[in-house]
């Protein structure tokens, strides 16, 4: 049996489902018998969520997008477009 | 950079160096003829605004941040036969970003801090947030104490606590909770071992924990028990 040190280690992997099958069941037999851990690891998944939330997909500005749609452009261009 | 980058990628890709871009391991393996496949523009830009997203959390001012997807896309267009699977493009596209990263902190004479494994003492690994909130507990009569306490937090807190994590440790969060790769995906982007990805997440975990709980006392979000 796991200890809490150990459990608190495998949380962040256990909710990536990151963990082997081994690691995984001896967590979750941890957590059947430890109420602290089960906070904690729902606090974790909180704790996941403030930061995908708050670091998010910030939208791209309208001229930084046209200049990387010139590049794009460009790029797909074939080669005989721009010889001289 | 922009007409230099659009010359860039007008210019054939004969010269580029092999290490300049991650394999495709799986494609390769198949060695199977490519079918015909989409334009490179047409697979980016279904993954630009995180590319873009990720690109602005790697780097310190959003000039930077188009530079870098800017070479990171020209670095791309010109690696793109070599990918023979485009619906691999996401993480191959990340990969190129991080190496093009990586390569321009080298330029400038920089290096991500990896020392002492990376930068973190015992102290670190042994805060727990969820216990210090119990034990400190800034909300007496709350019934919900720890979520009450990341409701303190705004967007730009956490934010800037986020930004105060050692690179290292802060890629493979961003990685996997902010873009939503798995951690296997995760390590294929940074080129390291699953186990290493797992340690440097749990790390990057401890320094965010640690970073919260600073912030809120240093920004009265809360009072230690034994002030006034």
């Amino acid at each position: 049996m796991i200890d809490c040190r150990e459990a608190v280690r495998r949380m962040w992997s256990y909710l990536e489902h990151a963990l082997t099958a081994d690691t995984e069941a001896e967590l979750e037999a941890h957590l059947d018998t430890c109420v602290r851990c089960c906070g904690e690891l729902e606090f974790s998944r909180h704790l996941r969520e403030l930061v995908a939330t708050s670091e998010g997909v910030p939208a791209m500005p309208p001229e930084v997008r046209a200049r990387i749609e010139r590049i794009l452009v460009a790029g797909d261009r074939p080669a005989t477009e721009t010889a001289p | 950079m922009s007409d230099e980058a659009v010359a860039e990628a007008r210019r054939p890709a004969a010269t580029l160096p092999a290490t300049e871009t991650p394999a495709d391991p799986v494609s390769a393996a198949a060695g199977a003829t490519a079918p015909a496949r989409p334009p490179f523009a047409q697979v980016v830009r279904e993954h630009l605004d995180r590319l873009y997203g990720f690109c602005l959390r790697l780097s310190e001012s959003p000039a930077d941040a188009e530079d870098l997807l800017q070479e990171s896309l020209v670095r791309g267009m010109r690696a793109y036969p070599e990918l023979h699977d485009p619906h691999r493009a996401r993480g191959w596209l990340f990969a190129i970003a991080t190496n093009v990263w990586r390569d321009q902190l080298r330029t400038r004479g920089r290096r991500v801090q990896t020392t002492s494994l990376d930068g973190m003492g015992e102290d670190d690994d042994d805060f727990s947030l969820f216990q210090t909130i119990a034990v400190e507990d800034p909300f007496p009569y709350s019934d919900e104490l720890h979520l009450d306490f990341l409701r303190l937090f705004r967007d730009e807190d956490v934010r800037a606590v986020f930004g105060s994590i050692n690179p290292l440790f802060r890629l493979p969060l961003i990685l996997t909770v902010v873009h939503g790769f798995s951690c296997k995906e995760a390590a294929a982007v940074l080129g390291v071992p699953l186990g290493t990805l797992l340690s440097r997440l749990h790390r990057g975990r401890k320094q965010l924990e640690r970073g919260l709980w600073e912030y809120a006392l240093a920004n009265g979000l809360v009072t230690r028990m034994d002030e006034p």
